[in-house]
This record gives C-alpha cells, structure tokens and sequence, in this order.
C-alpha cells in the first residue's frame, strides 16, 4: 500500500520512548489534584441523596443540620430555581429524545444516588453530619427496573415529562438481510446480556468554585475533567453566563476513563452554591457517590444473527441492542454512546456486506449511561465474538480459520454502512495472537489437561477500533456533531516554546508526546517545549481527551500550528544567514545552511529578532510574530488488533484464573511505544475485570447494593497476568504522520477474549456463556444446569 | 466518608480500659482498627467512644513454650512473620497468608481479628481448628473462654462491653497433619467459603481426632461435626474420606446467602474446598513439637 | 487515662521532621497529612481501606492512612513520599518508575511507592510472585501493573547492585 510520508521531518523523538516529563512531579508528589486545591475561606460540600430507587420528595427539613455548628447553608432544588435547565439533546439526527433535568431534584427522585440537597459547612467532616441531619420524607413509588419492561406501553414512566421511557429507537441497514437470513445454510442466534461497569478512576470526581461578583460576577471552577473547554459549554448556560465569564481549570486528575466527560449536575450546583453562599465551595465525590450516582456503562441486552453459508462464509448479521439507560440521558453524550456504537461497528473486521441493527434506550431507576472506556463497542463484540465461536461450534470449523476465512484486507475499506476504514492488519493481528499463544499445540495441551480434569480454554478477539474522533468518525459513526481540537504554537523571545492545546492528558502522557511532536515539527529540543492544558483560560479550544483521539488531533493540530511557526522560522533565519529560505534547516533548536558548515544562528537569535527585528522582518512575522493557531478534523481513523486469552476454569468453584493474555495493538504509527503498551495494558487490565469482576447490582427494590470497592471489584496484581504485549504498526491512509489511537482497544477486545476462551474450556459440558461477568456463582449455576441436563437425557 | 464524633480514650494499662469501656456504654475498642475504621468511615458504627488499647503494655506479645501465647494487640504481620510460629503452627501462617493485605496486617491485630468476628474471617476459624483458648479480662477479673464457646453470630461474641481478649493461646499442633483452603474472588478478599483442617492421627496414619473448621459459609465459623465424625477411623489423605467429609461438611449447619453467592454455591464450593483442604493435609509438613 | 475530645494538636515526626497539626479524635490520617499539614502528595481513593492509594509508612510499616486516626499516629515516625526524593534527586525506587512507565495518572503512585519500600525492607530480593502478592493490596487503573511490577524488581535490583 502506498501512502504519502506524512512524518515529520527531523523524526527525532517521534516514535521513541521518550520518559515522561511529567513524572518527577507526580512521583515526587507534586501533583496537583482538585483536592489539593485550597481556597481561603472555603467551605464543603456533601450531597443529601436519595435512598430510594423512585420515590416522591414528600418534604425537605433542614432545621436540625442548620442548627449544628460548623453548618453554614443547606441548599434545594428551589433555592436554584434561578439555574436553567440541563439538557441532552445528544447527536445532532432524528430520533433522539431531548431529555431535560433540574441539577437537585424538584419532586421526584429518580435513582438510588439522585442528588436532592447539599449541605455547606466548615468541614467536610461537618458537611457530613449536616447531612446526617437532613430530614428527607419520601413516598417510595414501585421503580422501573427491567429494561425490556420499561419498553413496553403499558410501563410506569421514569420521566412523566418525556411521554415515553425510549430515549431512542433507531433502525439501520445496509444491503439485502432478510433475504441473506432466508437464503442462509446456517443461522447462529445469541443472547447476550453484557453487564454493568463503570469508570471507577481511583481518584473520585470534584468540584471546587468560587464566584467573584465584579465586572457582571466571574465563576472559576476547577473540575477533574477531561474536557475542560466542553465543560464550560455546557456549565455555563445552566448559570445564565455567557462563556467568557466562566473559568474552568482542570488540574492533574487522577485517571478517568470516560466517568470525567461527563457534565454532572454537581458540575453546575457547586457554583451555584459557591455564588449564593459567596463563599469558595469545594466538593470531593466518595467513593459511594462514584460507583452510584456517577455514570454507568455497557449494560445492554445483545442479540446477534449470524447468517452463514456451509463453507463458514459469513453472509449476514443482525442485531439489536438495548441499552439499560438508567434514569438520564447524559450529557453530551446519551446513552446511544453505548447502543449506536454497538450496532453501527457491527461488520467490524469482517467483510459482511448485508447487516442491519436496531437500538433502544430505555430508561429505568437507576444510574445514567454514559461514556467510558470501550462503550458500545465492548458489549457489541462481545455479542458479535461470542456468535462467532458458537458459529465456529455449530458447524465444525475452527474459531481462528473461520474469522480469517471472513476478514477484510489490509486496504483502505469501506464498511456496509459507510465507514471508510483506513487501513489495518486485521488478518495479521489475529495471526500474531494465535501464533503468541502457541495455538498449533494448545489442543493437544488442552486434551491433556482434560485427563487429568482441569479445563484450560483460549479465546481470540479480533476488534476495529474507531479513534481520533472527530467530525468524519463522529458522522461514520451515526453520532453527528463538529467534533475537531486546536493548537496553538508559540515561540518565545528566548527561542522556548509554547504548546497550548484544548486535549487533556489524564494518564496518557500527553505531555510529552505533544512535546515531542511539537519538537520535531519545529526542529527544537524537546526540553524546550512546555505543553499546556487543561486551563480555558489559558489553553485554545477544544474538544478535551476521550474516545482515543488525542495523538491523531494532537498531533495534526500542532503539525497545522507549528508548520506555520516553522516557516517563519526558516524565513528569518535566512535573512540572517543571509541564504535562500530553501537552502536553510532547523535541527535541535539551531538554523544552518545546507552544505555551508560553520554558518549558523541559533533559535535564540532567530526568536528575538522575530519579535523585535522591526521593519527587517517580513510582513506576516512583522503581524503575526512566532505564534500560530490551527484547529485540525482528520479524516476517519481506526485502530485494529487482537486479543488472545488462556485461561483456566475451576469447575468446582467457577472461579477463573486468566493464564495468559496477548494483545496485538495496531494504531499507527506510534508517538512512544512504551506510552502504547501502557495505555494496552491499562485498558486489558480493565477489560479482565469487565470479564470476570466487576457488576453493578441493583435489587429488585431498586437498592443499589455495589457502592464499596468490596463489591465493586477491581482486577489486582493477582489477576492481571504478565501481558503480552505486541504491536503492528499500519500507518494510518489519511491522518497526519500516519497516527491513529489508542486507548480502549484492550478494554473492547479482552472481555470477548475470556468469554470464548472460557466457553471454550468448558465444551465439554456444553456451556452457553450469554453474560458478563462471569462470576463463580454465575458459572456454577451453568455448570449445575448443564449437569441437570446431561443427566436428564 | 468520614466517621462521626466520638470520644478518644487512651487507657494506660488493661484495668484502665475495662473501666472505660463500662463507664461508656456505648464504646468500642480500637487496636488495630483495620475492620473498625472502614465501619466507622461508612457511618455503620458510630460509637460514642473508642477505647484505644494498641499502646497498653503487656497486650502484646509472643511467646511459646509448650503451648503459644499471643497477646492480643500483637500485629498480625508479627505472628505472619514469626519464625516459631510458622515451625510449629503453620496452621496459624497459613490462614494469615489470607488475612487482608500486608498493609492492613501491619496494622491490624491478632486479637483484634478474632474479637471483630467477621463471619468470612481466617483466624477464628484456624482458632476452633487448633482447640484455642481465650482469656478474657474483667472488671474484677479473669474468665477463660474456649474458642469453639466464643463466637455467637455475626460480629458478635462473648465478649460482654466491659470485657477485653487478653491473649490467646494455642496448644501445641502435637503431630497432627493440618490444612488451610478458602474460595475467594480476589487475592485478600473476604472468603466466598473455607476450611481450617487439623488431623491427629495414631502411628498408622489412621485419623483418631479430627477438626474441620469451616469460615464464611455461616454467621460464624462452625466446627462441622458431621465431617469430623466421618473422618475418624479413616487414613489420612485418603480420596474416598475426603470426597465424603466434604459431602457431609455442611449438614446441620445453616448456610449463609449474600449478594455474591448462593447457599446452593456456598455448598458445593465447601464440598470441593473441604475436600481439597483434606487431601493437602495429608502432604503438608506437619508443626514441629 | 488520657481523654480528647474535640480539636487537639496532634505532633508526630513526618519525613524526619517534627510536625504538629489541630486534630479531632476521627480525624483520618489521610485528612491530617494532607489538610492538617499541608502534605497533599497522600492521596485518597476510597475511605475503605481497600484501593490502597493512602498507603504511607508508620514507624516503617506500611499502613493505610484512612484507616487510621491521626490521634492513633501521635508521636509515631510517619514517611510519605514527600521524603522520599533527597535533595531534588528522585530515590531509586522513585526513578525505576519512571523507567519503567509505572505510572500514569499518578494518583495511586504515592501509595505504591510506599508499599514498595515496605516490601523492599522486608523483602530485598523478591520475586515476581512475591512483588505481586504483596503490592495486590494497591489498585491502579491505569498500568495494568505491567510497569508497577517491573519498577519493583528494577528497584529491587539496582539496591541490591548498590549495597553490594
């Protein structure tokens, strides 16, 4: 295949494992996260919530929390009648219910977690018992808890308002179904219920704001947020200002994973109460808050069909997803973050030109739906994976022929319905997996194990990954909405250099691989480049880091900015060298002419004469000096690769242990391989635990009884095995120095991983795997049932 | 979360805390804290005052001669790290290995663990396996409570308010073969189910006393009597006795449902992890004299 | 028999130095270190006792800040990693992170490097097994511990070369 060298030019640091400058701080414990921000006279916040999954707020008495010393102020809904609305209207395409709430709630609750009252007081410890104080009176009312339930005409409403519980139904299909499913040798049909999960971040969310009431009253806030300049959009409309008077500071956040791209209704009530209080108000989510009442991910009802010829040629497939809402759409992006994205990717790698799915979003009383690592594409591969095994299974062939039997070409590739893949190594990844785990003698090793009544399994997950999310993907992607990010470029007087951008780095080093794009665009060391972030104040608009898009809009943005700063750059060297602009290079920060050694000037000179050369500079510097700003939207970028699982089932006890775990990554070219393998291994990490551990439990009251991390389970250094990790590199056909994402790949391909290759131990028992996770209780009761049912025939 | 109000006490010696703890009716002891605090953080407890013991001379402390005596606010990482316990009560090291993790075992206490009675906890159960006894202090005095009287339901023991575990002591294992084995769903966390194993047998290998102390299936750790009948008489790491005390190990004994786990689960994961234990048993290297 | 009831000074030695802060009897350690004294580098993740990111040494051993009271760490030697760097210069176990890519967010890390030199004290030799079931009380999101478990036996390693 040939593409245009889009790399850049001196290609010094690109694509090497530069060590993060932001390290010493945070190893040395200089991070600044938003609890560590301090503001004099502050006071703290804690939110009265509801116990119950629907109830009717009957009453709020405040009298005895006010009445403690240390409690300052008790706010409700009524006191912020005077805050507009929040609303998601979601993806800018038809079909999509507007959804509309008050940021406390007015007289209804509607999920366990829902925020009702706050509480100001001296302390948080104070906070707290101010509201122990808080005397809510409820009328609990019979709560929608089944999804499908909730579907039905006849169902109660989580949101009289909205008439329906159907955020959105949406139907899509591309070719001749029907007619493939009637003319199919074989159709394979699978239920799968992928379960509920969450972000869980180690370090919480919080909001700490002040109002300052001059020039018309200024809000800063600093949030731990993944989109600062987004946050803004959406805060301050709900304040009643315009932009230009709030200020959203995002620190050093402590990991995200989705939960912080979000707009909460936290994110607007704090200042509020910071302005009617006039004091400083800052608010730090507990860990209950945070499995309760943050977001919630990737509940969703799967059924997949796959229609099949004798041979194994896959011919059609079809699906529908429902999304288990929970009792808001959120903002921005709704609960069709997870449905859409499962039902639109559906053909992934596969060369399936007849598909069609369908989506609904119920909503139900409990927590809402939003984007977190992996979305839709998690439970959509899941549904699409765990299919093909079981078509593997039903007509005799085998798990990895018949994936590749099926898959696309390396070549750019346009999907059945309009996504224009840019290039990959589908086929290889899942060769590689295979060829990593030694799958030529696993059969024998599994038989083996079998005699002596242990069940090992493997499992492959091939995926496609969209990333770089920006207009084209967003539209490709059945989301429509201008999604683009910006840099701005600046050199210094002193020849430093200054990269403002409107991503955030969270965790992903963003930092330094900005610095080191940033350096090599210009010809600079990479110690003299500051990347800044995360401030409105100080950092151009953007779009803020999620869905696996900051390398290809980082690095196109500042390839836009820099390139312009390079060539002034160039120009002015020349008149001081006294060359032809042509003839002229900048290598680590100096300007030389080609062929000329000994004649050069270095960046320091060039700077300070391109700010204070007067009438000697040309025209465009003479305006614009040594900063440009670009904003960049590339073209559909997808990542792809495999992931390959071992694992060994505990027949006795349904316990799982994950022996081995491969994952081919290929995301284009890569900024720094080891910032890649860490952002692999994070995600499969994450992936094990959506797998085997980690659910979000409602009771059939409504009761949410997974708000500690002894239920909520993260995977530890006991079972995450040693990984192994392995990369492609397919530079991308149409971004900038040929990069795509990543980010989540590990996260969307392991869980399908695990599930086939416990599926795959068990055979011999005939156990259908139809949901995540796959608990020991879980697995026991197939296993029991199975059993029954051997012994029945 | 943070806990609510409550009064500090730092009693200077064992008669000074079991006078604060009855003139406090609604006291809690604080030694290691590592169950307590995360109770307290949620707001599930809210005592009105902690009676910190963790800096009273003598209460801690490890000393063996034929028997081991540890005192109860020794920290577990001291009895996980003793080189005596480990030869002579492997038992004991064995169900510490399981116990939280290094960072709450440093805190946390050998007494303290045993006073908390969480139902899914290692030691009280390898406490009933090894005829442990403990002493009790008193206003006015002493009381001797042997472990298989001690633990009464969730969280609850015999311990009055007044009262305070002093120490513990474990008779010496004697020969006997021993075996420790629990279902968790992670590494540290709270046993799904699991079984404190010890088998005396006579100089043919044949068992003549057995303890089958079972943790986590229950509202308390429970010996299973029904297993430990069945194992008299048979040899020691035979397959036939251990399939079929692990058959019999729940009977006549409530089994516990949770929200992680089913009683039908609870009780075949008991069969095989009773079992296991008792096939282990027969190979583990028995505590030295 | 000493009683607190209230706000009281709290002095206990922090990273060699003696320090005193206003304390309620339930004020958490993690709260203390970091709002009491000003040391904001503990960090908090869950009040819980199990995310493991509190995680700082008490008298060398490590311990969970959340579930101890400040009052319990009266006149106790606290490290945290604000005194783990001399000088400006990272420790060893600091610089085997950053060359390993053991963190990402950061906000786990103090508490992983706590556990670290608690595991190295006891433990200078250990092997991956043992890194992993010691450090299995410490949760990151973030690295899927594939740079954490090879920060500890680089820093294992590079003591060992440098006592030898």
């Amino acid at each position: 295949m040939t593409i245009e060298d889009t790399r850049p030019r001196s290609a010094r640091y690109v694509g090497r494992s530069v060590q993060r400058v932001e390290d010493p701080r945070l190893l040395s414990g200089q991070g600044r996260y938003v609890d560590d921000i301090t503001l004099p006279g502050m006071l703290h916040a804690a939110f009265v919530r509801s116990p119950h999954a629907r109830a009717r707020i009957l009453n709020i008495d405040a009298s005895d929390a006010l009445a403690l010393d240390g409690v300052v102020a008790v706010y409700t809904a009524a006191d912020l009648a005077w805050l507009n609305p929040m609303v998601a209207t979601g993806p800018m395409r038809d079909g999509i219910l507007a959804h509309s709430r008050t940021p406390l709630a007015t007289d209804v609750v509607r999920h366990v977690g829902d925020p009702v009252a706050v509480v100001l007081a001296r302390s948080p410890y104070l906070a707290e018992d101010g509201r122990d104080l808080v005397d809510v009176e409820y009328e609990p009312l019979e709560p929608v808890l089944d999804p499908l339930a909730a579907l039905e005409p006849d169902s109660p409403l989580v949101d009289e308002a909205l008439g329906t519980n159907n955020i959105s139904h949406l139907e899509e299909s591309a070719g001749d179904v029907e007619r493939a499913f009637a003319e199919a040798d074989h159709v394979t049909r699978l239920r799968f219920h992928s379960g509920r999960s969450t972000a869980a971040p180690i370090e919480c969310r919080g909001v700490v704001a002040k109002y300052e009431d001059r020039a018309g009253g200024r809000y800063t806030i600093w949030a731990s947020t993944q989109m600062p300049h987004l946050l803004r959009m959406f805060v301050a409309p709900v304040l009643g200002v315009p932009e230009g008077r709030v200020t959203i500071s995002s620190p050093d956040v402590g990991g995200a994973f989705g939960l912080k791209c979000t707009v909460f209704p936290e994110d607007v009530v704090i200042p509020a109460v910071a302005k009617l209080s006039g004091r400083p108000v800052k608010w730090i989510e507990d860990r209950w808050e945070n499995l309760a009442a943050g977001v919630h991910s990737k509940d969703m009802i799967c059924t997949m069909e796959i229609a099949a010829k004798a041979d194994g040629t896959m011919t059609a497939f079809r699906g529908h997803f429902v999304t288990d809402s929970g009792a808001f759409s959120s903002i921005p992006f709704t609960p069709l973050v997870d449905s859409q994205c499962a039902g639109i990717y559906l053909t992934s790698c596969y060369d399936v030109r007849d598909v069609a799915y369908s989506v609904d979003n119920p909503l139900t009383n409990k927590c809402q739906i939003g984007a977190v690592r992996g979305v839709g594409w998690v439970p959509g591969q899941l549904a699409r994976e765990v299919a093909i095994d079981q078509l593997a299974r039903e007509l005799g062939k085998d798990p990895v022929e018949l994936r590749l039997q099926n898959m696309i070409g390396p070549d750019v590739y346009t999907t059945a319905f309009g996504q224009t893949y840019d290039g990959g190594s589908y086929a290889e990844a899942l060769e590689k997996a295979r060829d990593a785990v030694d799958y030529a003698s696993f059969r024998e090793r599994q038989a083996k194990a079998r005699e002596e009544g242990r069940y090992i399994g493997v499992g492959f997950s091939p995926f496609v990954e969209p990333t770089g999310w920006a207009t084209a993907s967003a539209a490709a992607g059945g989301l429509p909405n201008g999604y683009y990010d910006t840099a701005s470029v600046t050199v210094e007087p002193d020849g430093s250099v200054t990269v403002t951008t409107g991503l955030h780095s969270h965790g992903q080093g963003h930092e330094t691989t900005l610095a080191q794009v940033t350096a090599d665009e210009l010809g600079v060391p990479m110690e003299s480049v500051r990347v800044v972030f995360g401030d409105t104040d100080s950092s151009v608009f953007g779009m803020g880091t999620y869905a696996s898009r900051s390398a290809v809009l980082g690095f196109g943005s500042i390839r836009e900015s820099a390139g312009q700063v390079r060539d002034r750059l160039l120009r002015l060297a020349a008149i001081l060298l006294e060359a032809d602009p042509g003839d002229v290079e900048l290598v680590d920060g100096v300007a030389g002419v080609k062929g000329v050694p000994g004649k050069t000037v270095p960046l320091q000179q060039i700077a300070l004469f391109g700010y204070f050369g007067g009438t000697a500079r040309p025209e465009d510097v003479q305006r614009d000096a040594l900063t440009a700003t670009s904003g960049y939207s590339p073209g559909e970028t997808y990542a792809n690769g495999c992931a390959a699982a071992v694992v060994e089932v505990d027949v006795e006890t349904g316990l799982v242990e994950v022996e081995q775990l491969v994952a081919v990554e290929d995301c284009g070219v890569q900024l720094n391989p080891t910032i890649v393998k860490g952002q692999v291994a994070g995600a499969i990490a994450n992936g094990i635990g959506v797998a085997l551990l980690e659910d979000l439990v409602y009771e059939d009251n409504g009761e949410f009884v997974s708000g500690s991390l002894l239920h909520y389970l993260y995977p530890s250094t006991t079972e995450v095995p040693e990984l192994d990790l392995l990369t492609i590199e397919t530079p991308s056909a149409v971004s900038v120095g040929g990069v795509k994402g990543v980010g989540e790949a590990g996260t969307i391909s392991a869980p399908a991983a695990i599930v086939n290759a416990i599926a795959d131990a068990l055979s011999p028992f005939g156990v259908v795997i139809d949901r995540t996770p796959v608990t020991p209780e879980y697995l026991r009761r197939k296993l029991r049932d199975a059993e029954r049912i051997r012994e029945a025939s | 979360m943070k806990p609510a109000q409550f009064d500090y006490l730092r009693p200077g010696s064992l008669a000074e805390a079991i006078e604060a703890l009855g003139a406090n009716p609604d006291s809690k002891v604080l030694a290691g804290g590592q169950s307590l605090i995360p109770m307290m953080n949620m707001r599930l407890a809210r005592p009105s005052a902690l009676v910190d013991i963790g800096r009273i001379d003598g209460l801690a402390g490890i000393s063996a001669n034929g028997s081991l005596r540890v005192g109860a606010t020794t920290r577990q990482a001291e009895v996980l790290a003793d080189a005596t316990v480990q030869r002579r009560w492997p038992l004991i090291t064995a169900a510490l290995r399981h116990v939280g993790h290094p960072a709450t075992r440093a805190r946390g206490t050998f007494g303290g663990s045993i006073a908390h009675a969480e139902p899914a906890a290692e030691l009280p159960a390898a406490m009933l396996a090894l005829d442990a006894a403990f002493t009790v202090h008193r206003p006015g005095g002493t009381r001797t409570v042997a472990a298989t009287d001690f633990f009464l339901g969730h969280y609850t023991t015999v311990l009055a308010e007044d009262e305070l575990l002093g120490h513990v002591d474990v008779p010496a294992l004697g020969g006997s073969h021993w075996a420790f084995a629990e279902v968790a769903r992670r590494h540290g966390d709270y046993a799904l189910t699991g079984v404190a194993v010890r088998l005396t047998p006579d100089a043919d290998g044949v068992v003549t006393d057995a303890r089958v102390a079972l943790f986590a299936v229950s509202s308390r750790p429970v010996r299973s009597a029904a297993a430990e009948r069945l194992l008299v008489g048979t040899r020691v790491g035979d397959a036939e006795a251990a399939t079929a005390a692990g058959k019999v190990a729940l009977d006549d004994i409530e089994v516990a449902e949770d929200s992680f786990v089913s009683a039908t689960y609870r009780t075949e994961a008991t069969a095989a992890i009773v079992r296991r234990a008792l096939l282990e048993a027969a190979t583990n290297p028995k505590g030295e004299n | 028999m000493e009683t607190r009831q209230g706000n009281v000074a709290v002095e206990m030695t922090v990273n060699g130095e003696p320090m005193v802060g206003i304390a309620e009897p339930r004020t958490l350690l993690s709260d203390f270190l970091r709002h009491g004294l000003g040391m904001t580098g503990t960090h908090v993740g869950c009040e819980q006792g199990v995310c493991g990111a509190c995680t700082v040494l008490i008298d060398g051993q490590p311990a969970r800040s959340c579930l101890t009271f400040a009052v319990q760490a009266e006149g106790c030697r606290v490290d945290t990693v604000e005194g783990m760097a001399e000088g400006g210069a990272l420790s060893d176990v600091q610089e085997a992170f950053r060359a390993e890519h053991g963190l990402q967010c950061g906000f786990c890390t103090p508490g992983f490097l706590a556990a670290t030199e608690a595991l190295l004290a006891e433990n200078p030799d250990p092997t991956d097994d043992e890194i992993r079931d010691y450090l299995s009380g410490n949760i990151c999101r973030c690295t899927g511990y594939q740079g954490i478990i090879a920060a500890v036996r680089r820093a294992a390693q590079t003591r060992k070369a440098a006592s030898a």
